[in-house]
């Protein structure tokens, strides 16, 4: 009896210890880029080829200030919040509207309007990035923020679609029924009764959606040319491609790029995660 | 007055359900249903993008067909669709068991791991590349230092590992991700299951088989389809920004294929006519993922 509970225990520990190591390991890979990164962007030129895995000596802070020029940083985050933002006001109420009506009221062509809408989840937006162009293009909006705005919430569509109509099914029925005895109307009660309760769901679809228009390259790329209307994943790549570039002021620039992201995400990181797992988890 | 504001009342309940789809479908209609049918209608032109169109039938297809650069670049995409997904999903469920281990740190190591994936791929593409340089790159350097010098390679400029280099960073990106997927599936099973084939005697490789994978069956297939149809696409940034498709064509993908054809080649007939191509392809994973997501879905 004692040798067996000294081999369980025993084999616990091993256990024990490989779970750690294991830990150690996924850690470290995560990790250690993102370090690596950061302590890159403070080094001065000649001692980031000659120290590569330390940390800076002394910590260059002039590298952000030059990147932040050099690489215009004010005007590109300013162009991704607007374009993230304007697609994120236009799409969440497009969608509210239609995810309702799916999911709550009765007309017919119902099942047909709903499965068109859902052919968005199958095409991934990217592979139609040539198309959309031309027919941007067509429309005279190449080059212009309302261009990008549109395709990115036209795309976004189905998703969004799917995610606050699955919400909105799961709603009790009572609620409308009761605000409709009490005399508000069909849209009143969506509005007053329904809307309220759907909060979370709305910060899932904004945190979703939201992400993937904040880093979205290929659509952007065709779309906006000029260097004013860039958004971030546009200046980094013309920044990265950049002549007589040094590469502490690239790593500033990159920090810049994502530390904004990596905190926000680090307070709602609660929210972030089920925001983005709805996509594929029944909302 | 009181009779017409009625019969407006009346006129919008009636058609309430539709009056609150419209703004979604005439979107959904002109920028991804329009595109799309315009993107055919242009796959059958020969057209430099400005001049007049011209009609040729499917001859854009065959022209694309007969193309061994074509051939490569969708050989490319499908390697890296399907392997990268497979990747993902192994590592991700790895970390997902690691994740409902009890044990201090943990959910630091959640955290953590999921920070990738909220960078863009440019960001992720723009880092690893420093990663992956020859001479004072991360990778290069742990390998010189653990004495392994006959593993080093130039990653991004040796034909033969540069696809697999930019798999990795794509794994690298998005395994926190499916981690999270698959721990919200492990959550959900129930502890009984696991009590009750214990005290049959099953081990816990046994309850692994027989619990665990059938009970994730579709948390697995729908992250694997999301991965997959995800693939697809997101190649197109990592490449763009690490290998702009070289050395010798062996990273290029699809979509790179696609942009230079457009835009160094001005063919826009058979750069449609190859999307066209993709989308067909993309288009049955995407509707095998859409099936899974609305598998057990109540139609009212």
């Amino acid at each position: 009896m004692n040798n067996l509970q000294k081999t369980a225990k025993r084999k616990k520990t091993i256990k024990g210890a490989f779970v750690y190591l294991l830990m150690a390991f996924f850690l470290v890979i995560t990790i250690y880029p993102i370090i690596w990164m950061v302590s890159g962007s403070l080094k001065s030129e000649s001692e980031f080829y000659s120290n590569i895995w330390g940390l800076p000596k002394n910590a260059q802070w002039k590298n952000y200030l030059d990147a932040w020029n050099k690489a215009g940083m004010g005007t590109k985050y300013l162009n991704s919040i607007l374009t993230t933002g304007m697609v994120l006001c236009l799409l969440i109420p497009v969608n509210c509207c239609a995810a309702y009506a799916l999911a709550r009221v009765r007309f017919k062509h119902k099942g047909l309007i709903l499965n068109y809408l859902l052919i968005g989840i199958m095409i991934p937006a990217g592979v139609l990035a040539m198309p959309a162009f031309t027919v941007v293009n067509e429309f005279g909006l190449v080059n212009t923020r309302i261009g990008l705005v549109l395709v990115y919430a036209a795309q976004a569509i189905a998703f969004g679609m799917y995610i606050m109509r699955g919400f909105f099914i799961s709603l009790p029925r009572s609620l409308e029924e009761a605000a409709m005895l009490d005399g508000c109307s069909r849209f009143q009660s969506f509005i007053h009764v329904i809307l309220p309760l759907a909060i979370p769901g709305l910060v899932t679809q904004v945190i979703f959606s939201g992400l993937s228009v904040w880093n979205e390259y290929i659509r952007a790329s065709l779309i906006i040319r000029e260097p004013g209307l860039q958004t971030l994943p546009l200046g980094m790549v013309s920044f990265a491609t950049m002549e007589n570039n040094n590469y502490p002021q690239m790593f500033a620039a990159l920090s810049m790029a994502t530390i904004p992201m990596i905190i926000v995400y680090l307070i709602c990181q609660k929210a972030f995660q089920k925001g983005i797992t709805a996509g594929a988890v029944k909302g | 007055m009181r009779r017409v504001e009625k019969l407006r009342t009346n006129i919008f309940d009636r058609y309430f359900g539709y009056i609150m789809c419209l703004p979604a479908i005439v979107l959904f209609t002109l920028f991804v249903i329009y595109p799309f049918l315009k993107g055919f209608y242009i796959s059958l032109h020969r057209w430099d993008g400005l001049g007049e169109m011209e009609f040729i039938g499917f001859k854009n297809y065959s022209f694309a067909f007969a193309d061994s650069t074509f051939w490569k670049t969708m050989g490319n995409t499908f390697k890296y669709a399907l392997v990268t997904p497979i990747l993902k999903n192994i590592l991700g469920f790895a970390l997902a068991m690691l994740f409902v281990q009890k044990l201090k740190g943990m959910s630091l190591l959640r955290v953590c791991t999921y920070i990738p994936y909220t960078f863009s791929y440019v960001v992720v593409g723009v880092l690893w590349c420093w990663i992956f340089n020859p001479t004072f790159g991360l990778l290069n350097g742990l390998l010189r230092a653990l004495g392994l010098e006959g593993w080093i390679h130039g990653w991004l400029s040796d034909p033969k590992v540069a696809l697999w280099a930019i798999v990795t960073v794509d794994v690298w990106k998005c395994m926190g991700f499916h981690a999270v997927l698959f721990m919200a599936g492990l959550q959900g099973i129930p502890q009984e299951y696991y009590e009750a084939a214990a005290i049959d005697g099953a081990s816990s490789f046994q309850q692994f088989i027989h619990i665990t994978i059938p009970q994730l069956n579709s948390t697995i297939v729908t992250s694997m389809l999301l991965a997959i149809t995800g693939a697809f696409v997101n190649n197109y940034d990592v490449v763009n920004v690490m290998t702009a498709g070289g050395p010798y064509h062996s990273t290029e993908v699809g979509l790179i294929y696609i942009m230079n054809t457009a835009f160094q080649q001005n063919n826009m007939g058979k750069a449609n006519a190859m999307s066209m191509i993709l989308v067909a392809c993309v288009m049955v994973f995407g509707f095998l993922q859409l099936k899974a997501m609305t598998r057990d879905e109540n139609y009212e």
